[in-house]
C-alpha cells in the first residue's frame, strides 16, 4: 500500500476578498489524511471548518501554501479539471440533504453517474440499486424525496455519495437536521462504510457527532488547535444495543 | 455529461412544474399559431385569386372605359367613351380576337313577390367563353338569341338561390325592369372575381340590353389576344387614341380615357400583393417571438435563481459549466420548440376552421398549409429557444459551486 497521503496539506492559507476587504479564513494548515481513515473536522460556527471542507472537496480553491491529493498539487487546476475530480474521487453529504424535489430515490442516485466520465450507462442502474441497498432503502428505490423522513433522505444522500465509489467521502453535519434515531442510524452507515474502506471526512460542531470517527482535528479561529485520537470512540447504536 | 442525459434533464425541468411550463409557452404558441394561421388564409386566399386568374387563360384581356387611377377620372364601367364603333374596328384587329362587349341594365329584378338588384350582363355567347362560364341546366345565350333579340335569360347560382329557391327555374318568366325574360339555362358558380361576387348575375342577349336602355357604348369588353398581351395591348392602344383623338406620344396612360387590363398584369399585381402580405406575417411574427422570447427568458431567470441549490449539487457532484449551460439551453429550446409544436397544431385547426366557414362564401376557398412556413416557424421557435435561452443559461453556469449550495 502507497504511504503517500490522500490528503496533505502545507501552510494552507486561505482569504475572501469583499469589496477590497481582506478577510483571512484560515492560516497555516498543515495536514495529513490517510486512505481509509475516519476524521472529524471540529469547530464552533465560523471557525472556518466548513472553508476546510470546500477546500479539500475541490469546491473552492485556496490562496497560498499546498493542496496535494494523491501527492499530486491541485493549484493549478483548471475549473473543468475540478469538476472532473469532484465527479469521480470525492462526494458529499449535506445536513440539508439536497434532494431533487419530485425525484425518485433512484433517480437521485443516478444523478452523479450523469456526470461520471467513465462509469458506462449499462452500469449505472446496477451501482445505484446497490448503493441503495447499502443503506437499507432497496424497498423506497422508486418513492418520491419529498414521501421520505428525514433520516431516510440522508440515508439516499449517502448512496448517492457512495454510488461512484470515490476515494473520499466528505459529510458536512450529516445529522444536524435528524432526531437522535435517525443521526444514530446514519452515523451507523458512515462507520459500516469507512469499515468497509472509505475514507471519510466528518465536519460538524458537536463533540458527540465528532466522536463518531477515529481522529478529530479541532479548528477554531481558522487554526488547528488540536489533532487528537485520544478520546473513546462511539460507535453508533451501541449505546442503544445496551440499554 | 451525455446529449441524452442533458436532454432528460431538461425535460425534467419542464414537466416538473408544468403548469409554469405551460404560461412560460404562451408567447410562442399564440406567435406560431398566428404565423402558422396568417400564412395559410394568405395562402388559400392567394389560391382563390390564382384560380381566377388562370380561369380566365394567359391571354384574356379587358377594355374598361374611364382614366387609370390618378387621371382626372377615375376608371369607370359607366363611362361613354368605349363605343360601338370603337368596337367595330377593333373587331378589324388582327392580334386579338373573340371580343365580348357588355351592356349592363340596372332596374329591380323580380319573380313573383321575390325582388333583387343583381347585376345584368347583356352578352354575346363569345362572353361565357372568354369566361369559362358554362352551363349547369338548359344552356347558355347563343348566337340565334341575340341576333333575333330574344327576351331570354341565363341565371347565376345566387340569382337562381334568390328569386327561386329549390324550384327548377327553366321555362319561368323573370321580370328585369319592365320586361319579361324567359329563363333558359342557369350558370355553374364561379365563385368571386376580384372579390366581387360572380354568382350574382343575370345575363340577357347583348342587343336586347342594347335595345332596352338605347345605350350607345359599352360598359366594357372582355377578349382573348391572338399571340400575346404586348402586341394586342398595343394595337388596341394605337386603335382607340386614333379614334378619340388622344395625342401620347410619352405614352402615359393617365391621359387615355380608356383602360386596358389583362390577367398577367393581375398576377403581377398578387405577387406584389403577396409580398406585402409575407412582410407583415413576417413582421407578426418577429413581434410575437420577441415578446414570446422575452418571456421565457424572463421565467428561465426565475427557474434558474429557483433552482440555485439544484445547480449547485450538480456542481458538487461533478458538473462542468458546459453541462450547466446545455441543461438549461436544451431546457428552454424544449419549451419554445413545445410551445411552437402547439402552436403549429392550433395554427392549422384554425386555418382548417376558417376553411370550413370560408367556402360558404368563397366557392374556391380551400384549406391550404404550406410546409415551408412550417419548417420556418418550427426552426425560428428553435432559434428563439437559443437566443432567450443562453443568457439565463450563461448565469446558472457561471454560478459559483459553494455560493449556489448555500444559495436559500
Amino acid at each position: 500500500m502507497s504511504t503517500t497521503p490522500l490528503i496533505e496539506t502545507k501552510a494552507l492559507y486561505k482569504s475572501y476578498e469583499n469589496d477590497g476587504v481582506l478577510t483571512p479564513v484560515l492560516f497555516d494548515i498543515n495536514l495529513k489524511i490517510r486512505r481509509g481513515e475516519f476524521v472529524s473536522i471540529m469547530g464552533p460556527s465560523g471557525s472556518g471548518k466548513s472553508t476546510l471542507m470546500h477546500i479539500l472537496g475541490f469546491l473552492d480553491g485556496h490562496t497560498s501554501g499546498d493542496y496535494l491529493f494523491q501527492g499530486e498539487p491541485t493549484k493549478s487546476l483548471s475549473d473543468d479539471d475540478l469538476a472532473r475530480i469532484r465527479a469521480t474521487r470525492v462526494s458529499f453529504v449535506f445536513q440539508a440533504f439536497n434532494l431533487l424535489p419530485r425525484t425518485t430515490v433512484l433517480e437521485n442516485v443516478l444523478l452523479p453517474l450523469l456526470y461520471h466520465p467513465t462509469i458506462p450507462v449499462s452500469e449505472r442502474e446496477k451501482r445505484a440499486l446497490e448503493a441503495i441497498a447499502i443503506v437499507g432503502l432497496t424497498d423506497r428505490k422508486d418513492y418520491l424525496s419529498n414521501q421520505l423522513s428525514g433520516g431516510q433522505k440522508q440515508r439516499v444522500a449517502i448512496a448517492r455519495a457512495l454510488v461512484t465509489n470515490p476515494d473520499l467521502i466528505f459529510a458536512d453535519e450529516p445529522t444536524g437536521n435528524l432526531d437522535s434515531a435517525s443521526g444514530t442510524a446514519v452515523m451507523q452507515v458512515l462507520q459500516k462504510l469507512n469499515k468497509q474502506g472509505h475514507t471519510i471526512i466528518l465536519v460538524t460542531h458537536e463533540r458527540t457527532t465528532a466522536e463518531h470517527a477515529e481522529r478529530i482535528l479541532h479548528i477554531k479561529d481558522g487554526r488547528i488547535m488540536s489533532d487528537s485520537k485520544d478520546f473513546k470512540r462511539v460507535m453508533a447504536g451501541e449505546k442503544d444495543a445496551l440499554k | 455529461m451525455l446529449l441524452k442525459d442533458t436532454f432528460r434533464s431538461a425535460l425534467r425541468g419542464v414537466t416538473v412544474n408544468a403548469n409554469r411550463s405551460m404560461l412560460t409557452m404562451l408567447g410562442i404558441i399564440i406567435g406560431v399559431g398566428s404565423v402558422v394561421l396568417m400564412s395559410s388564409v394568405g395562402q388559400s386566399m392567394q389560391g382563390v385569386i390564382l384560380g381566377q386568374i388562370s380561369s380566365l387563360g394567359p391571354k384574356s384581356m379587358v377594355i374598361f372605359p374611364g382614366q387609370q387611377e390618378g387621371g382626372p377620372n377615375s376608371v369607370s364601367t359607366g363611362h361613354d367613351s368605349f363605343t360601338f364603333e370603337d368596337l367595330r374596328e377593333l373587331e378589324q384587329l388582327k392580334t386579338i380576337t373573340d371580343i365580348a362587349p357588355v351592356i349592363f341594365i340596372t332596374g329591380t329584378v323580380s319573380y313573383g313577390h321575390e325582388e333583387g338588384s343583381p347585376q345584368v350582363f347583356g352578352v354575346r355567347a363569345n362572353f361565357f367563353r372568354n369566361q369559362n362560364i358554362v352551363a349547369k341546366t338548359g344552356r347558355l345565350i347563343e348566337s340565334d338569341d341575340n341576333d333575333g333579340a330574344k327576351a331570354v335569360a341565363v341565371l347565376a347560382p345566387d340569382a337562381v338561390q334568390k328569386f327561386f329557391g329549390s324550384i327548377d327555374p327553366l321555362g319561368k318568366r323573370i321580370k328585369i325592369g319592365d320586361r319579361h325574360y324567359t329563363i333558359i339555362g342557369t350558370t355553374k358558380a364561379l365563385g368571386s372575381q376580384f372579390f366581387q361576387n360572380a354568382d350574382n348575375r343575370i345575363y340577357v342577349p347583348f342587343n336586347v340590353a342594347r335595345d332596352v336602355t338605347g345605350q350607345k357604348f359599352l360598359n366594357y369588353a372582355t377578349m382573348q389576344a391572338t399571340e400575346s398581351f404586348d402586341l394586342a395591348f398595343d394595337d388596341v392602344k394605337t386603335l382607340l387614341r386614333r379614334r378619340h383623338g388622344i395625342d401620347n406620344p410619352t405614352d402615359d396612360q393617365k391621359k387615355d380615357d380608356f383602360v386596358v387590363r389583362s390577367s398577367a398584369q393581375a398576377g403581377q399585381i398578387l405577387g406584389s400583393v403577396s409580398l406585402g402580405l409575407t412582410l407583415f406575417i413576417t413582421t407578426i411574427a418577429a413581434i410575437s417571438l420577441l415578446v414570446g422570447g422575452i418571456g421565457i427568458m424572463n421565467i428561465m431567470l426565475v427557474s434558474v435563481t429557483e433552482r440555485t441549490g439544484e445547480i449547485g449539487l450538480r456542481k458538487a457532484l461533478g458538473a462542468r459549466r458546459i453541462d450547466i449551460l446545455l441543461q438549461f439551453l436544451v431546457e428552454s429550446v424544449l419549451l419554445t420548440l413545445i410551445g411552437g409544436i402547439i402552436g403549429i397544431v392550433g395554427g392549422v385547426f384554425i386555418a382548417f376552421l376558417i376553411a370550413g366557414i370560408a367556402k360558404y362564401f368563397l366557392a374556391t376557398y380551400l384549406f391550404a398549409v404550406s410546409f415551408q412556413s412550417i419548417v420556418a416557424s418550427f426552426l425560428m421557435a428553435a432559434l428563439t429557444g437559443i437566443i432567450f435561452g443562453i443568457s439565463p443559461a450563461r448565469h446558472a453556469a457561471m454560478l459559483h459551486p459553494i455560493e449556489a449550495l448555500r444559495y436559500e
